[in-house]
């Protein structure tokens, strides 16, 4: 069977996607990265062989996600993608007439604005993570209760609840303010949901023009609240994906497959042998210039595989030296 | 020979070769600092007083380089350079604001240029900081003259043969010019516009080597200097009438210049905690979002090392644009 593989290692989760030669989903993975983006690499190739039939034939694979250049080298990519295109590519081909994409993940969020299957603009959350999942998880064990207890009872709000969303430190005393004034947890939850919904809105998606339909994916997709409370402020139906949570890895899986149409060369992927072996990180200062820039490294056998993060070429022009 | 130190940020790109002309007239030697390192910036922000911007704090690393290096250093509050125009805050501050945070610095050569004041007022400046080499007012002023026509043929040359300030300069300086840009030509993908101010634009390590990023992607890359003073006030005067803002035209004015004329995307490029320039930007961008034609994205920057927010922008930027040409090509056919 012919097969397409898209790696997305983002900040939070690590997600993989299969796809056959129809570009239909044969084999997905939701993990979590933990800290540990080439473990959750090697796991994910480890557990998504398990899904798949024996005579499966990799014929390409891309990576995508904050860790796309990493996770890369390690499984022998043939592109590597960021995550707007990725996404914007995996939503078109399940809705071609999606004009807006809204994507909630671990520590970034995307608004991406697509006219006539074409992606036209799109935002990104600066280095503030107020609107995100990740503060979300940090609420939910917070109040000691899970980020699926946090939606259910969310969704069971009666009254508004109103929270500063601004900033997560702020929004976390207001909560704080709130609980001690007596309110109840799930009108506060609630209220936690819009005003990351407002953040999300006046900040990635200032000044965007927003029109249906409007595609909502990423993990916060799961939160039900979080749905409601994006509905309520757009006042737009919203449309959630099967899915929704791996759009990025289909996305990369489609791009790759899309791109080894126009000239292909054969496969660049080491394998799923690549889950057995031991990589090993470090980092070092470069002294080569006031810089001082600290480069990692990613090696194999005691070789250097790549070298990342410096402000010049100096070390990614010449990994085996 | 005296030394005068001349630190490589905020205005240097704008006014090198004026000053640089007119201190060499009147006998003294320019010393540079070399472009901004890591270093620069951590000592830089190290002395700021609070809530001041990025490229404040890299001159300030700049004026630390230069300490122990040069005799005096040039540092001019520049005002206003057109009546009734404003700079911003930190500018007219800066002589006194570098005095007070760097004491050990050399003694500032210090000048007030604020053409709101009238013409007597500034040939009196200008007479007061050539004192510091000559008591005769006639080679002040020839000293002067001579730097005001290397400034005229500085910004001419950046216009008519379509370079950047730091080609320019090292032209000027007479540094064989090397092979930059054409070898990217052959095969451009896209041609970008950026838009913002030269300290921003071409200082790479703030900016993480934007523009070769772009080039070395096979992008052509224009930018505000490329624009003749024409060309810049006519499109500022479409966009907002008259600026308020001394360098508003290298934002509003390229901003504006280049959503018309066929570029295939602008990028904006900001300091983080800058008032003019998220005034001045959202200008463009309101004018981009009307006029749904040229793809419009601004990227603010700040004192992070990691690179990955702006490549990873970027990327996507330049994908948008290759894949919108690639769809409207097949649909086409």
């Amino acid at each position: 069977m012919e097969a397409y593989l898209g790696i997305d290692v983002g900040s939070v989760t690590t997600k993989l996607a299969m796809l056959d030669k129809n570009d239909e989903l044969v084999a997905s993975l939701y993990l979590l990265t933990e800290g540990k983006p080439i473990e959750m690499v090697q796991q994910g190739l480890k557990q998504i062989k398990q899904q798949l039939p024996e005579d499966v034939d990799i014929c390409g694979v891309a990576t995508t996600g904050s860790a796309r250049y990493l996770a890369g080298v390690i499984v022998g990519a043939d592109l590597v993608k960021n995550e707007i295109t990725s996404h914007s590519v995996a939503t078109l081909q399940y809705l071609p007439e999606a004009q807006t994409i809204i994507e909630i993940g671990g520590q970034d969020s995307k608004i991406i604005i697509i006219r006539d299957g074409v992606v036209i603009d799109f935002g990104m959350n600066t280095v503030c993570a107020a609107g995100t999942g990740s503060f979300l998880d940090h609420q939910a064990l917070r109040l000691n209760m899970s980020i699926e207890e946090f939606s259910r009872r969310a969704l069971a709000s009666d009254t508004t609840v109103r929270i500063a969303g601004r900033c997560t430190v702020f929004a976390e005393s207001d909560m704080i303010h709130k609980q001690q004034m007596g309110h109840r947890t799930e009108d506060i939850l609630y209220g936690l949901c819009q005003a990351l919904v407002r953040n999300y809105l006046n900040n990635v998606g200032l000044g965007k023009d927003i029109k249906s339909p409007v595609v909502f994916q990423g993990g916060v997709a799961f939160n039900q609240a979080i749905v409601k409370a994006i509905q309520e402020e757009l006042n737009i139906q919203i449309i959630v994906p099967p899915h929704h949570e791996i759009m990025g890895a289909i996305g990369a899986a489609l791009l790759v497959h899309e791109e080894l149409l126009n000239n292909n060369n054969g496969s660049k992927f080491k394998g799923f042998g690549v889950s057995e072996v031991k990589y090993h990180t470090s980092s070092f200062q470069c002294k080569a210039c006031p810089n001082l820039c600290e480069i990692a490294q990613l090696s194999l056998n005691g070789q250097v595989l790549a070298r990342w993060g410096g402000r010049c070429d100096l070390w990614e022009r010449s990994p085996s030296s | 020979m005296i030394r005068i130190g001349i630190p490589r940020a905020l205005l240097y790109y704008e006014y090198y070769p004026v000053w640089k002309r007119f201190f060499e007239e009147l006998g003294a030697e320019v010393v540079v600092s070399p472009p901004t390192t890591q270093d620069m910036m951590v000592s830089g922000s190290s002395r700021v007083v609070a809530d001041t911007c990025l490229p404040v704090k890299v001159f300030l690393g700049h004026v630390l380089y230069l300490v122990g290096k040069c005799d005096y250093i040039f540092i001019p509050a520049i005002r206003s350079v057109k009546s009734k125009v404003y700079n911003c805050s930190k500018f007219l501050g800066l002589p006194d604001m570098t005095n007070a945070v760097i004491p050990e610095s050399p003694p500032i050569l210090d000048m007030d240029v604020d053409v709101n004041k009238g013409k007597r007022k500034l040939y009196q400046a200008i007479y007061q900081l050539g004192r510091h080499f000559t008591w005769n007012p006639f080679k002040v002023r020839q000293a002067s003259l001579a730097a005001w026509q290397a400034h005229l043929n500085y910004h001419e040359l950046m216009s008519s043969h379509n370079l950047t300030p730091p080609q320019a300069i090292e032209i000027i300086s007479g540094i064989p010019e090397a092979e930059a840009n054409s070898s990217y030509l052959s095969s451009t993908r896209a041609t970008i516009a950026i838009i913002g101010h030269p300290y921003l634009l071409y200082d790479e390590h703030i900016n993480h080597r934007f523009i070769s990023r772009l080039e070395q992607a096979h992008n052509r890359v224009l930018t505000p200097e490329m624009l003749s003073a024409e060309e810049l006030q006519l499109a500022t005067a479409r966009l907002v009438g008259r600026a308020y803002w001394t360098y508003e035209e290298e934002v509003v004015g390229a901003g504006g210049h280049y959503l018309q004329n066929g570029v295939d995307g602008i990028i904006g490029i900001m300091a983080f905690g800058c008032g003019p320039d998220s005034l001045m930007m959202d200008m463009v961008r309101r004018q981009a979002s009307r006029l749904k034609t040229t793809p419009f994205m601004s990227l603010t920057l700040e004192e992070h090392t990691a690179e990955a927010g702006i490549v990873t922008r970027l990327e996507a930027f330049l994908d948008m644009i290759y894949r919108k040409r690639r769809i409207q090509a097949e649909s086409c056919r």
